[in-house]
């Protein structure tokens, strides 16, 4: 005889007692381990989703505008066949003449080796005049196989499409093309990227095709790579190999002793550097869109940029100012024999009333300039110098373009003396100083550039035609490369040439191998941007860190899991009642209540633990439903992400785990009182506690709480607070608490009642109430809390409509959000801005744009159900959004009340304040800022990101920072200085525009629109807008609307926790079943002597329903009352909708239900002949 | 046969029991002392409420005197904790109720050896088995050890709760009212078996009880009256 056969047997002989609460453990179980396989599923189909966007590639190498050449010398020998090139445009797509249309489309030139990296290893050969078409993109533009569509996108310029001399021709490209296939996700038709719910809209075409459309023959601005794996080692045992997954799932780096010996470097980030390696070991300086040039005339090598503009990356490492320490490495001899050449246009040279129009200056130094030159002095050909009648010492101004003035072409003028008059011939008299300005360079006249700017006509002399014709772009005149870099430096570089003279009689060819040599020992191309990303590593970490449904739902379910959990505890007691006599046979057997209570405690918990087993069938089916759930009625909650069924082992043993153990504390909770009485007391069969003599405090409770409720609303009606959620909400908790209290004090009164003056059937049952007072309690209190709560959350509903029109709501008081697939790099609230899309000042009249750059990343909303892990960043001018939005927070040591202006670190603004320079006189403070920012070495970027994204979709905090690398491979760091409440700039974070475009100056334009509009003119505003920039495939969205789409996610989770909370309720009336059986089986004997006495049973049903419905009402009564007050601002807020239909349907079903629980369990308890049980008394 | 030293001995035991207001204090039992010697056979009788259960269950530490004292083999009880008491219960003490109380979960044999789950001595935890084989032959039920209470008689029901007192081998075996819900003949039989424990396990018998054929038979007769214990013959016992 062991314990365990006494358990065992108990078990067996109260099997059908114990059947109820192996149910509620049951129950309580299936929802917890329901909750965590959602968890499971989301996790699973985020990780599909991952992979099915990247396939089995593990590496990408994303160069974006830095076009790579696709020469095999690169590619194919360091990384051979593991590999696939391609040039990724965004573009536009329409289809049926236009009757379809797609903006924010990804177009893909792909080699046929990028099959190769779907998981279907299809191996697809596209035809010429073919695409491949996703099935978003089809379904959107509703083509088929055989259909034809157009597609338009923007040659790719490498010169910025920013600066003032970049071409001001489109070159937009259109290619009508056939649909070859309609691609499965399975074919790698969703490749993306960067990690977003929103399934891409993607066409593929061959890469030759698409390079040739796009004049960019021979070059690609990605590469996946399979090459190096970071899966495991095929030596893995099966263990092993199970544990990497799993920690793969979680998204951590696999331990070193997961490795086999010898393999370590395997590891995804090592991997990438791997790769870094060996593209180092191949690459050639025209990847990185570099050439190196022999000038023959000159005797020297020039190394020149496509982007005109060379990297400042590449002159920092050649010339930089810690090239000294180099000493005799390759830096410190390319620094000791290079000469920077920086050649602008001069808009106009003026000396008194003489003027040369559209000249070119150089900004150099030795050779060009004497040693005594100053930054303030000019060097002038005798050309310019008969033009302009001046002399050495004379004073010449120039006037040119701010590079970083974009579209808005703003001059400043700086005064030059001459320092001397050169002959144009020699040095002097070099037409390649001049740099490939695309537009320019290849142009017979002045008159034919094509430029940014707009060529003034009038100003062109059939002399400078004619100096143009025989000298081109020599320059005419020369000043020190200092002064030119502080006019005409910019994010894109300060430096247009850096020349290596060839020593006489050396080799060109020699000297052009050597320097391209010297070189590429000395740059690597992840400096440039050019470097590997373990793609795969970090789509599966986005996933497995993705938004945690199981926690959620947990959290949604959690009321069901209270309510199967009492109403198992329930159970449990009223079990360990009926068991009295045999608790009080162990205590007089010398059992002590310790030992007692460990016994029923194990035995409990082998019922939790059969509950539990039994609940992982009920899990699954309730993971099922809300997985149904998730794809029909709460869709808002995912966006548009597909959710698969996913359930591993490891969860179900968790949640038969946590299940049993929440199941056996709550067994524990109930036994702590039990085995307390005396052995003696128990034998009799005495379950009843003696009757307390103390005064019920529910009274005082009740004044107590009541009293502050009335305040808090008092206080917020006066206040004008009366649409204050908090105090209300707060209001309506102290009111519950007031009404239970009031119902104990009630209770209590009933108890000590003298007696009525006049007994009725039905008031005799609600005198019932008092008898077990504690036990009527809990029951009122579970339905008043259950009907409180689902109903108050409904004041948690998010509304965008309200107060849309605010500048300190969500919108930010803007009317209408816009994305655009191309850059718009004019300024639309300019005239000339809106002239270029063909917009008259009355299509606009009353119309601000708010322009923000845009870097892509991932989505980081709340749509978004994979942790971002480099959310997109936007950049804006923090000036533009002063006074938007509310700021909810901002970093420690900071002031929420400067708002947008935190995202101006204290170091720029002082730099800022402190920039007087001589040579930027004619320059506006924004742009002198942008001057300083490109010099300064910050490496902290301050960041405002919207609450909601910054806790849930990057599980970040204000104060915190996330590392970034910029687009020339450095590293920096963005730190969260700010939060805004509940906003549409949910999403992205957003940085200083200066911080932007120094950091990504390859990203020209914008991307994204911020719209305020009249508000009688929003929709009208909208259509113009949309049409004008049509090319440019702008897409325009009320912002309300869109903060509506955030809104849902929120909104769907509260209406999830009252349908589940709402089952939870059903649950707990279906406890006040138990308790009437409970009280009724309790007490046959006295309802046996009122038959004695006369009583028919429909009588003493009548009696037993109104004690019990009395409980029923009340509880609902006082949760419905109280929550009434706390949803008040929201019922009184106009275009509310509250869900009336679903809370009455709830509420009444609870009512409904427990109704109908009282009426069985009394229609049960009654049964029988109850005069056997008077007789048995 | 009884020693000089009393196995049990009450000193000035009272019971008292608070009643509702402006009532008074009941009292149970008022100022009883008694002394049992080892092996003795004892009889308590008195009409209903006289305070005899109430007495058995102070004497058996399911209650506690409001004022007196208890020893049970020279150790008082009085200042024993909870766990020593339910020691006290588990090695010394044996119960037999009107009510047999055995686990209807279990066997007969799983019922008799419950007690020892509680006992800490190991050697009589390990012997039990045996003890039990023997007792259950003793008292005609060595065959029935298989069955459940519900597949008993009463009478075979009571002779199992006896069985179970006495396995941890008991100095004092009390029962209360044994016979009071078994036929005439069961109850004679019932009554037999507890005095011939008495002698042949030297285990001291208290039964409470009404039946006066049934405490005629005990070595002594002491009846409760008015909260006081008199001889059956009507003088105080001291």
């Amino acid at each position: 005889m062991t314990f365990w056969t006494l358990i065992r047997r108990s078990l067996r002989f109260h099997a059908r007692a114990h059947l109820g609460v192996v149910l509620g453990a049951a129950i309580g179980s299936a929802a917890l381990i329901g909750a965590l396989v959602v968890g499971d599923s989301v996790r699973g189909s985020l990780r599909q989703r991952a992979l099915d966007r990247i396939g089995k590639a593990q590496y990408l190498l994303e160069s974006r505008d830095r076009l790579v050449t696709d020469s095999t010398n690169t590619w194919m020998a360091p990384f051979g066949n593991a590999h696939a090139l391609g040039l990724h445009l965004p573009a536009l797509a329409s289809a049926r003449q236009g009757a379809a249309r797609a903006n924010q489309v990804d177009l893909y030139g792909v080699q046929p080796g990028f099959w190769g990296f779907s998981t279907a290893q299809t191996h697809l050969h596209i035809e010429t005049n073919a695409v491949l078409l996703n099935q978003p993109l089809a379904t959107q533009l509703g083509v088929n196989a055989g259909d034809t569509v157009l597609l338009r996108f923007a040659k790719p310029a490498l010169f910025s499409s920013e600066e003032p001399l970049s071409p001001q021709s489109r070159n937009s490209v259109a290619l009508q093309l056939k649909v070859q296939e309609i691609l499965t996700t399975a074919q790698l038709g969703d490749f993306s990227p960067v990690a977003g719910m929103t399934p891409p809209r993607n066409a593929f075409m061959r890469l030759d095709q698409l390079q040739q459309a796009a004049g960019l023959d021979g070059r690609a601005n990605f590469v996946l790579e399979a090459g190096i794996t970071a899966e495991q080692p095929k030596s893995f045992s099966k263990v092993r190999a199970r544990l990497w997954e799993w920690i793969e799932q979680l998204g951590l780096g696999p331990p070193n002793w997961l490795w086999p010996m010898g393999v370590r470097d395997m590891l995804p980030a090592d991997g990438a550097e791997a790769l870094d390696s060996r593209l180092n070991n191949g690459w050639r300086a025209a990847d990185a869109g570099l050439d190196f040039e022999i000038l023959e005339r000159q005797r020297a090598i020039e190394l020149r940029s496509k982007r005109v503009f060379l990297d400042p990356a590449v002159v920092r490492l050649v010339t930089g100012p810690d090239v000294s320490q180099h000493g005799s490495s390759p830096a410190g001899f390319l620094s000791g024999r290079a000469e920077l050449i920086l050649t602008y246009l001069a808009n106009l040279l003026q000396a008194g009333t003489n003027a040369t129009p559209y000249s070119m200056v150089t900004a150099a130094g030795p050779p060009y300039m004497p040693a005594d030159m100053r930054d303030d002095e000019i060097l002038v050909t005798d050309w310019l110098a008969d033009d302009l009648h001046v002399r050495p010492g004379d004073w010449i101004e120039m006037t040119s373009f701010v590079p970083e003035s974009g579209a808005k072409l703003v001059e400043s003028t700086n005064r030059f003396r001459v320092h001397g008059i050169v002959p144009l011939s020699g040095i002097y008299a070099d037409r390649t100083l001049m740099p490939d300005f695309p537009g320019i360079e290849n142009t017979d006249s002045t008159r034919d550039w094509d430029a940014g700017f707009p060529v003034d006509l009038k100003r062109i002399r059939p002399e400078d035609e004619a100096y143009w014709k025989e000298h081109r772009g020599t320059p005419k005149a020369f000043i020190t490369l200092a002064a030119g870099q502080r006019m005409w430096g910019n994010r894109f570089g300060d430096v247009t040439a850096i020349r290596f003279p060839v020593p006489p009689g050396g080799s060109l060819e020699g000297s052009k191998r050597f320097w391209e040599v010297a070189f590429l020992c000395l740059v690597h191309p992840s400096e440039l941007g050019l470097r590997f990303e373990p793609v795969r590593a970090q789509a599966l970490k986005s996933a497995a860190q993705g938004q945690d449904f199981g926690q959620l739902f947990l959290g949604f379910s959690i009321f069901l899991v209270v309510a199967a959990l009492l109403l198992m505890a329930l159970l449990f007691q009223f079990g360990l009642e009926q068991r009295a006599a045999e608790v009080g046979t162990l205590l007089a057997l010398g059992f002590t209540p310790k030992e007692v209570r460990r016994l029923f405690l194990r035995e409990g918990a082998m019922l939790a633990l059969g509950g539990s087993l039994l609940g992982v069938l009920g899990g699954l089916a309730y993971a099922k439903a809300m997985l149904w759930g998730l794809a029909t009625v709460w869709r808002s909650a995912v966006g548009p992400s597909t959710l698969q069924f996913h359930a591993t082992p490891l969860t179900l043993v968790i949640g038969i785990f946590a299940g049993t153990v929440v199941a056996v504390l709550t067994i524990w909770l109930t036994l702590r009182k039990q085995a307390r009485r005396p052995a003696r007391e128990l034998l009799g069969g005495e379950v009843q506690s003696p009757r307390s003599k103390a005064r019920s405090r529910g009274a005082w409770v009740a004044l107590g709480a009541g009293v502050a409720a009335v305040g808090i609303v008092s206080w917020a009606l006066i206040q004008g607070e009366s649409a204050n959620p908090g105090a209300f909400f707060g209001a309506g908790a102290l009111l519950l608490i007031a009404g239970l209290g009031w119902a104990a004090a009630w209770f209590g009164r009933l108890a000590r009642a003298a007696g009525a003056a006049r007994l009725t059937l039905g008031g005799l049952g609600v005198r019932g109430c008092a008898r077990r007072r504690k036990r009527s309690l809990a029951t009122v209190a579970l339905l008043a809390c259950g009907a409180f709560l689902i109903v108050a959350i409904g004041v948690f509903r998010l509304d965008a409509n309200r107060d849309a029109t605010q500048r300190t709501s969500g919108t930010g008081g803007f009317a209408l959000i816009g994305d655009a697939t191309m850059p718009v790099v004019q300024d639309l609230n300019a005239r000339s801005g809106r002239e270029f899309f063909g917009l008259s000042a009355d299509d606009l009249a009353g119309v601000n744009v708010v322009p923000l750059r845009v870097r892509a990343g991932d989505e980081a909303s709340c749509l978004n159900l994979n942790r971002a892990q480099k959310p997109r960043l936007l950049g804006v001018k923090p000036e533009l959004l002063a006074g938007r939005f509310t700021f909810a927070d901002a970093a420690k040591g900071l002031d929420r009340r400067n708002g947008w202006e935190l995202l101006r670190s204290s170091s720029r603004r002082k730099e800022a304040l402190t920039d007087g320079s001589q040579m930027a006189n004619g320059k506006s403070q924004m742009d002198q800022r942008l001057l300083t920012s490109v010099a300064t070495g910050v490496d902290e970027v301050p960041a405002i990101g919207d609450a909601n994204s910054i806790q849930w979709a990057l599980g970040k905090k204000v104060g915190d920072t996330l590392d970034y690398v910029d687009e020339q491979g450095r590293a920096f760091k963005l730190r969260l200085v700010g939060a805004v409440a509940n906003s549409i700039l949910q999403g992205s974070l957003l940085i200083d525009e200066a911080e932007f475009v120094k950091r990504f100056p390859g990203e020209s334009g914008y991307r994204m629109l911020l719209i305020d509009a009249p508000s009688n003119s929003v929709t009208q505003v909208s259509a113009t807008l949309s049409r004008a920039l049509q090319d440019v495939g702008l897409e325009l969205t009320p912002a309300a609307e869109r903060l509506n789409a955030f809104n849902a996610v929120q909104n769907t989770y509260l209406g999830t926790f009252q349908i589940l909370g709402g089952l939870g309720l059903l649950l707990g009336s279906a406890g006040l079943g138990v308790v009437v059986l409970r009280n009724v089986l309790e007490r046959r004997g006295e309802l046996g002597l009122l038959v004695a006495v006369g009583f028919r049973r429909r009588a003493l049903q009548r009696l037993v329903l109104s004690e019990h419905g009395a409980l029923l009402i009340l509880g609902l009564g006082i949760g419905i009352a109280a929550a009434s007050v706390a949803v008040l601002p929201a019922i009184l807020s106009p275009g509310t909708q509250l869900p009336y239909a679903s809370l009455g349907l709830t509420l009444g079903a609870v009512l409904l239900n427990g109704a109908l629980w009282t009426r069985l369990a009394s229609w049960y308890a009654l049964r029988g002949n109850l005069l056997e049980a008077l007789r048995n008394e | 046969m009884p020693t000089s030293a009393p196995l049990l001995r009450l000193v000035n035991v009272t019971k008292r029991y608070d009643s509702p207001a402006n009532a008074g204090a009941l009292t149970v039992l008022d100022q009883v002392t008694l002394e049992v010697a080892r092996g003795e056979s004892l009889a308590i009788v008195g009409p209903s409420g006289s305070g005899k259960s109430t007495l058995l269950q102070i004497i058996g530490t399911l209650d506690r005197p409001t004022s007196g004292s208890v020893a049970l083999d020279g150790r008082d009880l009085s200042g024993l904790d909870d766990v020593q008491i339910a020691a006290v219960r588990n090695r010394q003490i044996g119960f037999v109720f009107q009510s047999h109380y055995l686990l209807p979960q279990c066997t007969v044999w799983e019922n008799v050896l419950v007690p020892t789950l509680a006992c800490a001595d190991a050697a009589l935890r390990d012997s039990a088995g045996e003890r039990a084989e023997r007792l259950l032959k003793r008292v005609g039920l060595g065959e029935r050890k298989s069955h459940r209470p519900g597949e008993l008689s009463g009478g075979e029901r009571q002779r199992v709760a006896v069985v179970r007192a006495l396995i941890n081998q008991p100095q004092l075996l009390l029962a209360d009212e044994p016979t009071g819900s078994l036929d005439h003949a069961s109850a004679q039989q019932l009554g037999q078996l507890l005095l011939d424990l008495n002698r042949e396990e030297g285990v001291t018998l208290i039964v409470v009880t009404h039946a006066r054929d049934l405490a005629q038979r005990m070595g002594r007769v002491l009846e409760l009256r008015d909260g006081r214990l008199v001889s059956s013959a009507g003088g105080l016992v001291l």
